[in-house]
């Protein structure tokens, strides 16, 4: 069933088209790679994606809903949660604190139950907690969690962004370049929880320029080229697409 | 058991705040430590909006002054009991912020800290020139000390406990506000805003609260000030005050209380140095006095300069670079 659907989105800007009449499908329970060469789209459709810009025209109906005229956060409370190609993390906060502010829409203690502490704030708090240091082991950054997030390394801070958005309780996780900058290693523990994630049942969309990554993980790949969407279909098949070649030629060869 | 242990410190340092009228019966001081205590009320409440939300205003004077005219002109000129003249104060001014903020919450930065000394400017003209009801220049005065039925606090022993009660009960409300989820999300907005929208906060929504809850604890300073006084006049709601307060919050440190209520203590106590130090010659005081503002601005430079993150902000660094070498 197809949980995220786009409808001829598009996007000016001045002059410039940077989305140009894209639709595209995101399936329940599988991986979704956008992929395309510098400058393509992918992260103005990111932000369409996600209500944190808004088309000028086309549609995006997440769940049944159309995301037209609702602000992000409301969005998050849907079950739709991103990560940013420059890490948003709160760096005063440590990385369980990070966490912890991902479960907002997941908690409920507002200004007035939490100046009088009232009954069930504590407890509310201590499940917040577990949960919390849960995801941090599950993307390996639990010997971190009182590290505050502007001492922690590159690598460290992506992966901290993608558990503060599984706090979320996300059905659909859209994450925009997780892979930049991460050391092998770091990008196979996510290449790991990627999977993870999606055999637990949350749906992926990955904006990502590793092809390693991409071709391992992704069940469907949509390729952008100025804009225009030029090629969908599974890895092997986008790997041989002529139009993909073309666009990449002098960019990046495509073995995996 | 363990979070009554953890709060036992802060619960004898209270009692201990509460309890020096018992052993000291210096007026002065007492009637000092009061206008100390009336601060930090003060300065709490910008602490949650500034020091932990990141979103200056240079116009917390005007709040104080709406909280100090509303209660003054209820309770002096409308007869209304002390206790719904505060209740009042507290109420229009939180509503006056939640108002401010519906405009310049969109604001941030210079842009921000702009829109909100117009806006302090605004409120000294309209506490000017209300003669009607402020009394325009002349002030109000007749002013009554705060009362409860039968009890009303005359001296100065029992405005300072009524004074550092409220900073107490002022200090515990936004101590939970900030452990728990709400003070994350005002962290979330100082931090990133675009992060803060991505955990699902609501942007909007929380700077409006903020200004709100700033705004109000800032009447509910300006109402006992002007019940321990007797009197106000506009001079004493002019920016000077919403730049000490600024000051208060940068000498302590951001996103701290602690520190907050030590920027007030010692920067409030400063005019009245002599309150503490007994031998202090009378010239010394009156230089500190009318070179009250150039010192703030001076301590607010240094500040900047030396030690941007404040009091609280050193020693922070301090412990995490000890812990470090372990």
């Amino acid at each position: 069933m197809s949980l995220l659907s786009a409808h001829g989105l598009t996007r000016r800007f001045g002059g410039l088209v940077a989305v140009d009449d894209v639709s595209l499908e995101v399936f329940e329970g599988t991986i979704l790679a956008l992929i395309g060469p510098n400058g393509a789209g992918k992260s103005t459709l990111f932000n369409l994606l996600t209500a944190f810009d808004r088309p000028n025209a086309g549609t995006v109906v997440f769940d049944g809903r159309d995301l037209a005229g609702m602000p992000p956060h409301r969005v998050v409370r849907l079950g739709l949660a991103r990560t940013f190609q420059n890490t948003q993390l709160f760096e005063e906060m440590t990385a369980l604190e990070n966490v912890l502010t991902g479960a907002h829409t997941q908690t409920r203690t507002g200004w007035a139950r939490a100046a009088l502490r009232l009954p069930g704030t504590g407890r509310e708090e201590r499940l917040a907690r577990e949960e919390a240091q849960r995801l941090l082991r599950l993307v390996g950054l639990a010997e971190v969690a009182h590290v505050h997030a502007s001492d922690l390394p590159h690598g460290t801070r992506r992966l901290l962004e993608v558990a503060r958005a599984l706090a979320s309780r996300p059905r659909l996780l859209l994450l925009d370049e997780p892979a930049a900058g991460l050391n092998n290693a770091e990008t196979e523990q996510l290449a790991r929880v990627l999977r993870q994630l999606r055999d637990g049942g949350v749906t992926l969309v990955v904006v990502e320029h590793d092809m390693g990554l991409v071709m391992d993980v992704s069940d469907e790949i949509v390729v952008l080229n100025e804009g225009r969407k030029i090629a969908e279909g599974p890895p092997l098949l986008i790997q041989k697409d002529p139009a993909v070649i073309a666009a990449y030629l002098g960019e990046e060869q495509l073995d995996a | 058991m363990s979070r009554l242990r953890t709060a036992l410190p802060a619960v004898a340092v209270a009692a201990a705040v509460l309890a020096l009228p018992l052993f000291v019966h210096d007026r002065y001081l007492l009637k000092v430590l009061s206008y100390v205590g009336i601060d930090v009320v003060v300065v709490l409440g910008l602490a949650l909006l500034f020091g932990f939300a990141g979103q200056i205003s240079l116009g917390q004077a005007a709040f104080f002054g709406i909280g100090a005219y509303t209660s003054g002109v209820l309770v002096a000129v409308h007869g209304w009991p002390w206790v719904a003249g505060v209740a009042a104060a507290v109420a229009a001014s939180a509503a006056a912020g939640a108002l401010l903020a519906l405009p310049v919450g969109r604001l941030r930065g210079h842009y921000l800290a702009m829109a909100t000394l117009g806006f302090s400017e605004i409120a000294l003209v309209a506490f000017t020139e209300l003669k009607g009801l402020t009394g325009g220049t002349d002030g109000l005065s007749g002013i009554p000390y705060p009362a409860l039925g039968p009890f009303a606090a005359r001296t100065p022993g029992a405005n300072y406990v009524l004074v550092w009660g409220v900073a107490a009960v002022a200090y515990v409300v936004a101590a939970n506000v900030v452990a728990l989820r709400p003070g994350r999300a005002l962290r979330a907005l100082h931090g990133s805003e675009n992060g803060a929208q991505a955990c699902g906060i609501d942007v909007g929504r929380t700077k409006v609260v903020a200004f709100s809850a700033a705004a109000g604890l800032a009447g509910l300073g300006g109402a006992l000030y002007a019940h321990l006084v007797g009197f106000i006049s506009p001079g004493s709601f002019t920016l000077e005050l919403s730049i000490l307060l600024v000051a208060m919050i940068a000498l302590g440190g951001m996103g701290s209380l602690p520190g907050a209520v030590l920027g007030a203590v010692l920067l409030g106590m400063l005019p009245y140095l002599d309150a503490v130090v007994p031998g202090l010659p009378k010239s010394a005081v009156e230089v500190l006095q009318s070179w009250e503002a150039d010192i703030y601005g001076l301590v607010l430079i240094l500040v900047m300069l030396f030690m941007p993150r404040g009091i609280a902000g050193a020693l922070r660094r301090l412990r995490r670079e000890r812990g470090g070498e372990r």
